[in-house]
């Protein structure tokens, strides 16, 4: 079991959820075949995700999907919010967790939509990942502890 | 000018099916390029995203969709 700690203060309002450093690539076997034939995939941006219990699937920016080169599976997947409905376009990637040591997921399904007014934060890490993982919010010590099972694929 | 949605065709033959595989494969994924839809049906995502790599390779975008009577609306909150 693999274990990542960080702090997290509730009662910040620029702070809205525990966040994580984040990276998504094409999934990794694609990478791994592309590279045997001499393809170059440049490092993928770092951005920092919300771990929300609230979303049911990860989220990212359309613009982040498109920059990593994703591979779409679904160019309309309606979601609800709270500020109303929305489609998102689905893809499948591979997902890192840069400066942590959780296990990186080779393959999950991986929404994209814009983000406007989002400024902690640039993508959504939902339950298609948590339930990957045991998650603790110490409070009184303001402390969020993730267990990871190496392998749960 | 109109540009195609990518997988418009594949969304077409999607609902053209969906209610007899709702009949017969309700919650499966199904996977389809073109005209082309595998005759496996699968429990989980992945799998099915697999299963089309295989038969498709990686360079074309396929469809993947969960079938069900109506399209859901997943709530995020």
């Amino acid at each position: 079991m693999l274990t990542y700690e960080f702090p997290w203060n509730p009662f910040d309002p620029a702070n809205p959820g525990p966040c994580i450093k984040f990276s998504v690539t094409r999934f990794a076997e694609d990478i791994r075949d592309g590279r045997k034939i001499g393809l170059e995939f440049p490092e993928p941006p770092v951005p920092t995700a919300l771990i929300d219990t609230g979303s049911p699937f990860t989220i990212i920016s359309k613009v982040l999907a498109k920059t990593c080169n994703l591979s779409l599976t679904n160019p309309v997947f309606p979601i609800r919010t709270m500020n109303g409905d929305c489609n998102c376009e689905e893809f499948c990637g591979s997902i890192s967790f840069p400066g942590s040591p959780l296990p990186r997921i080779a393959m999950a399904r991986i929404l994209a939509r814009d983000f406007y007014k989002e400024t902690a934060y640039s993508c959504i890490i939902g339950r298609n990942i948590l339930k990957r993982w045991r998650i603790c919010f110490d409070g009184q010590n303001r402390m969020v502890t993730i267990n990871a099972p190496e392998n749960f694929d | 000018m109109e540009t195609a949605t990518p997988l418009e065709a594949e969304l077409k033959l999607f609902e053209e099916n969906r209610r007899e595989w709702a009949q017969s494969h309700l919650g499966k994924f199904v996977v389809i390029q073109g005209g082309a839809i595998l005759t496996e049906f699968f429990d989980e995502y992945e799998d099915a995203f697999r299963a089309g790599i295989r038969q498709f390779g990686e360079e074309r975008n396929f469809l993947i969709k969960q079938v069900w009577k109506t399209e859901p609306v997943y709530f995020v909150a």
